[in-house]
């Protein structure tokens, strides 16, 4: 499978391309679409939020916006991803390409939207004085992890999409829950402490608490813990190439 | 590789090909819970117990009547769809032109979808490179090759696909029935371009209703009918077999 992905690798490449330029094509912002989105929602959290729960946390904007961005990303590949088998049926009746190349360039356009927007967290920490630590180091397998993450996630879900075409509504729905079950709006310990474990039990906890800590507490991730989510993320990706290849040879039929 | 098989391009053995009919079919999720196992599900055979080999270097016409399972026999060598039972093998890089121009992105200029499709077709950024003025070249678009695709004439759009499709340089060639592309010049030249191919060693598998060219380009025909091989020979013999029971 590597090697034939190999070969289509052009494919993947415009296809990347497509998913990022293609997107906001016609817009008069353009490209720029990708950040101004999740800038917005920060702006609206960050006014919001304070005042709801009296929030104490100091550097409150650049709090949100190293959790926002990377969250983005995860749910942005989740909705297009899930339902990228279906939106491509056109193509997908008509050539032969392996099928694979969608989830993946899905999440690797998500992938490069986010390193780009890491520019913006760069600037929120120059901004608010936070500055920068030697813990950046970190941040290359923090990704990786949310990378192989989301292509396992995507791999199952789009190809169970092509048969169930429910799936992406209810898939979004909890994706949308999913929001607040992830500490992006608030630290861990305003969760109560008898209730913590369901936190953590959510993969995204570890990987948006990582991020945390690498940019907003300059300290080490917790390595144990996301040891566990890579661990968890490579289980999720062989299986989901498993069913993605056994369901992708209806996919022409069903769709 | 196996060596006894190397001058085969394409093998179908014992290929059975069924498809659901659903009256209704379920769809959602409530539909599937509603329906458990009460919708009525038809198998419709479209293809049995088909046997071909074509070798290397081959042009080969599949001939037959409407939805009598030709073009689901070539998207089975395409691996778009699988066969029910049996197996289909294709040694060497394979190219189909099932529909024009699939996966073209309107808002993109006519060299950026070249990029888009012929990189669909498995072609890498630096094949395409050295491919991208022939392209230009054969489809006679000229100027109009760097506007947006959608500002096109549906003949251009065609001419356009054409000629990346044509240009991949792929060892074996599936094509169906898209033969008329633009005017009376540009048909002629795709066929003397196909006409090269064929002589190039190239192997071509071609479902068309166009007998005359058929008769001229290939020199193989199988007639399907009802989903089985009627009949595989001589192109001219097995077209005026056909014309006889058909016309």
């Amino acid at each position: 499978m590597i090697e034939e992905i190999y070969n289509y690798r052009q494919l993947l490449k415009s296809n990347v391309s497509k998913e990022i330029r293609g997107k906001y094509k016609g817009s008069f912002l353009g490209v720029l679409w990708s950040f101004v989105n999740p800038l917005l929602m920060t702006l609206v959290y960050a006014i919001v939020f304070p005042f709801i729960l009296k929030s104490t946390q100091p550097h409150y904007v650049t709090f949100l916006v190293i959790a926002i961005l990377p969250w983005n990303w995860f749910t942005t590949v989740i909705n297009q991803g899930t339902s990228c088998i279906n939106i491509n049926g056109g193509i997908i009746k008509k050539v032969y390409f392996p099928r694979e190349i969608l989830p993946i360039s899905i999440v690797t356009s998500g992938l490069i939207n986010y390193l780009i927007s890491c520019l913006i967290i760069c600037l929120f920490l120059i901004c608010s004085g936070l500055g920068f630590s030697i813990n950046i180091i970190f941040l290359p397998i923090v990704i990786m992890v949310q990378y192989i993450l989301l292509l396992g996630i995507i791999f199952i879900t789009s190809a169970i999409n092509v048969y169930i075409k429910d799936a992406e509504y209810i898939i979004n729905f909890f994706v949308l829950m999913l929001f607040y079950g992830t500490p992006i709006l608030y630290s861990p310990e305003l969760f109560p402490e008898n209730m913590r474990w369901l936190l953590n039990l959510n993969p995204m906890t570890t990987i948006i608490n990582a991020y945390r800590e690498i940019f907003y507490y300059k300290t080490n991730p917790n390595l144990k813990s996301l040891f566990v989510v890579f661990i968890f993320s490579s289980i999720l990706l062989y299986f989901g190439i498993k069913i993605f290849k056994k369901l992708k040879k209806g996919f022409a039929e069903e769709l | 590789m196996k060596k006894h098989e190397s001058n085969n391009a394409i093998v179908v053995k014992n290929v059975y090909k069924k498809f659901k009919l659903f009256y209704d079919k379920p769809n959602t999720l409530k539909e599937r819970l509603v329906f458990w196992n009460k919708t009525k599900v038809n198998y419709h055979e479209v293809l049995k117990d088909i046997n071909i080999e074509i070798k290397k270097g081959e042009t080969v016409a599949l001939i037959g009547v409407n939805g009598s399972g030709k073009s689901t026999l070539l998207k089975l060598m395409t691996k778009i769809i699988y066969p029910t039972t049996g197996e289909i093998k294709t040694y060497g890089k394979l190219t189909s032109l099932l529909e024009l121009g699939a996966g073209f992105h309107p808002d993109f200029t006519g060299r950026e979808n070249i990029y888009f499709n012929a990189s669909i077709f498995g072609l890498s950024a630096r094949e395409i490179d050295a491919r991208v003025q022939d392209i230009i070249d054969f489809s006679e678009l000229g100027e109009y090759i760097d506007t947006p695709v959608r500002t096109y004439s549906s003949g251009m759009y065609m001419r356009l696909a054409f000629s990346v499709a044509i240009n991949v340089d792929a060892e074996i060639l599936l094509i169906d029935e898209i033969l008329a592309v633009g005017d009376q010049h540009f048909q002629d030249k795709c066929f003397q371009k196909l006409d090269e191919l064929k002589k190039s060693d190239k192997t071509i598998v071609i479902v068309s209703h166009s007998l005359e060219s058929i008769k001229k380009l290939c020199n193989r025909a199988i007639w399907i009918y009802e989903g089985e091989v009627r009949m595989d020979g001589k192109a001219s013999k097995v077209i005026d077999e056909y014309l006889k029971v058909c016309g």
